[in-house]
């Protein structure tokens, strides 16, 4: 199977001199086409900076990564990459449609094709009733979906998702996760970072644990949810790990 | 292109939803109040007063709006997170210094043209042939210098906080505009090395003072040769073109 993500040996610092923090310390990381990736770990872990390294937001200090085969500096190679981040606060004036036109715009889609894709997609997470209101007017939970509707504008064969599940509700969690099958039967890819692990645990086909800058575990889900014979829950064998970890 | 439209459109959109949009309004008062005092003196010493006031407020006001506008762009980007989701795209970090740019100058040039149309109607009901060639001139000079105003502040935006950015280009402002002049002297007269430190500062400086015709309107002088606006207009581009370079170079280096 083709590889859509390759990291090695990835080292990160913020700062320098005196303030220097490295944030990561040599990952090494391949995520397979097709499938459900969940990318886990404690607050600080390093979550983020990995996927800021993923979309060239920042840039590789020591190591490699490459993102279909192609450096993420470039803008090029992004092209097929949808991304939900951590915190967005859309532009507060503009409604969830003209956020969703603008961003349609910048990766040039067909204009024909794009205003069927944006009732679609605001259909799909289900703000198409506030579709024309300005986004100063949202709650958290509706900023997140039309967060998660952006990521989507594109198609994209890599969807990467940064704690995509705060501050939804029940049902739209259910619908992110209709979504996010839904892209690997069609053979894409869903890189996610989270600390809910029992939503993890319902997609992921494999995780990596991530502490202090360093990848602890990855591999199957199911091979470490039954690592000790008998059944074991994922929030049970996470903290294993990390407080393993943190003895050692 | 299409993602520099989009954030221009975006831009616009924004502009005209927010409340302080009315500043705008406001100044555009202020502007009027002081245009209309002018009918109950109408002595030609007077007038010519009013001419020279009421563009050195027209350029103030533009410059005002200009600066503020441009200077908070990249900025909110940042703190509300947005240039995530944004340079997640296919698109370059200049793309985005570009589109704030053209975003920033384009607003500009509206709210220019809007008070440049008042002070014309006001000040210039009867103007002559020469005189109409002369504001055709200064409207475009007055385009060109919000051009480099945004420009510069767009820039310094990269990493300078808002505040910082607009106390120094509006010190530069003034500073130019009063001491320029002086400044060339200095570089003309002075020997050696400090000559040399001036001259650099007084061509890196951006030369507001290029674009103020208000003595020349005042007294109804006659137009700029053709040389002039073209030389002028070489200067705007380039410098335009250098500072968004350097805007785009600094931006795609910073840790985000
Ligand atoms: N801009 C920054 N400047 C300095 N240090 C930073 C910066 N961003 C992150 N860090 C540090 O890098 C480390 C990793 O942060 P990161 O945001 O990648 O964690 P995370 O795994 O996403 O955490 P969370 O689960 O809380 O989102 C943390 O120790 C954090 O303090
Ligand atoms: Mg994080």
């Amino acid at each position: 199977m083709e590889s859509v993500i390759e990291i090695r040996d990835l080292f990160h610092a913020y700062g320098a001199g005196k303030k220097k923090w490295e944030a990561l310390r040599g990952i090494t990381l391949t995520v397979k086409k097709g499938g459900i990736f969940g990318f886990l770990g404690p607050n600080g872990a390093g979550k983020t900076t990995t996927i800021k390294l993923l979309l060239g937001i920042l840039t590789p200090q020591i190591g490699t990564l490459s993102v279909f085969g192609g450096i993420p500096a470039i803008p090029r190679t992004r092209m097929k990459i949808g991304y939900m981040p951590e915190i967005a606060d859309y532009y507060r004036y503009l409604t969830p449609g003209e956020l969703l036109y603008m961003y349609g715009d910048i990766f040039g889609i067909d204009r024909k094709i794009l205003t069927g894709r944006i009732n679609e997609l605001l259909e799909m997470v289900g703000i198409s009733e506030s579709a024309g209101r300005q986004m100063r007017t949202f709650s958290r939970g509706m900023k997140q979906k039309v967060s998660f509707a952006q990521a989507l504008i594109n198609d994209p064969d890599l969807l990467i998702l940064d704690e995509p599940t705060g501050g939804l509700d029940p049902i739209a969690r259910k619908k992110m996760r209709e979504v996010m099958i839904s892209l690997r039967d069609k053979n894409k890819t869903v890189f996610f970072s989270s600390h809910e692990l029992s939503e993890v645990e319902l997609v992921s086909d494999r995780v990596a644990i991530l502490n202090k800058g360093r990848v602890l575990k990855e591999g199957l889900l199911s091979g470490f949810l039954s690592a000790k014979g008998e059944k074991q829950t994922l929030e049970g064998y996470f903290l294993e790990i990390i407080e393993g970890s943190e003895k050692g | 292109m299409r993602a520099i439209a989009a954030i221009v459109r975006g831009m616009f959109l924004e502009l005209l939803r927010k409340k302080d949009f009315y500043v705008l309004f406001i100044l555009m008062l202020v502007l009027l109040g002081f245009l209309s005092a002018q009918t109950f003196f109408d002595i030609e010493g007077i007038s010519r007063y009013m001419r020279d006031f009421g563009y050195t407020l027209v350029m103030l006001l533009s410059f005002i709006v200009c600066v503020t506008f441009s200077a908070r762009q990249i900025p909110s980007e940042i703190e509300s997170g947005t240039v995530y989701p944004f340079l997640a795209k296919p698109v370059s970090r200049s793309m985005l210094v570009s589109g704030k740019f053209c975003g920033a100058v384009m607003i500009s040039a509206i709210t220019f043209t809007l008070y440049f149309g008042v002070f014309v109607l006001f000040c210039f009901t009867e103007a002559g042939r020469a005189e109409a060639i002369l504001l055709i001139q200064s409207f475009l000079f007055g385009i060109m210098f919000l051009s480099v105003a945004s420009a510069l502040t767009v820039f310094f935006s990269v990493f300078l906080t808002t505040s910082a950015n607009v106390a120094i280009t509006f010190l530069i402002y003034f500073f130019m505009i009063s001491f320029s002049d002086l400044l060339r002297d200095a570089v003309l007269a002075g020997k050696g090395i400090e000559t040399l430190g001036l001259g650099v500062v007084y061509y890196l400086l951006p030369h507001f003072d290029f674009f103020d015709l208000r003595v020349r309107l005042t007294h109804a002088w006659d137009p700029l040769p053709l040389w002039v606006v073209a030389a002028v207009t070489a200067y705007t581009v380039v410098y335009c073109a250098g500072l968004l370079f350097f805007a785009g170079r600094l931006f795609g280096r910073k840790k985000l």
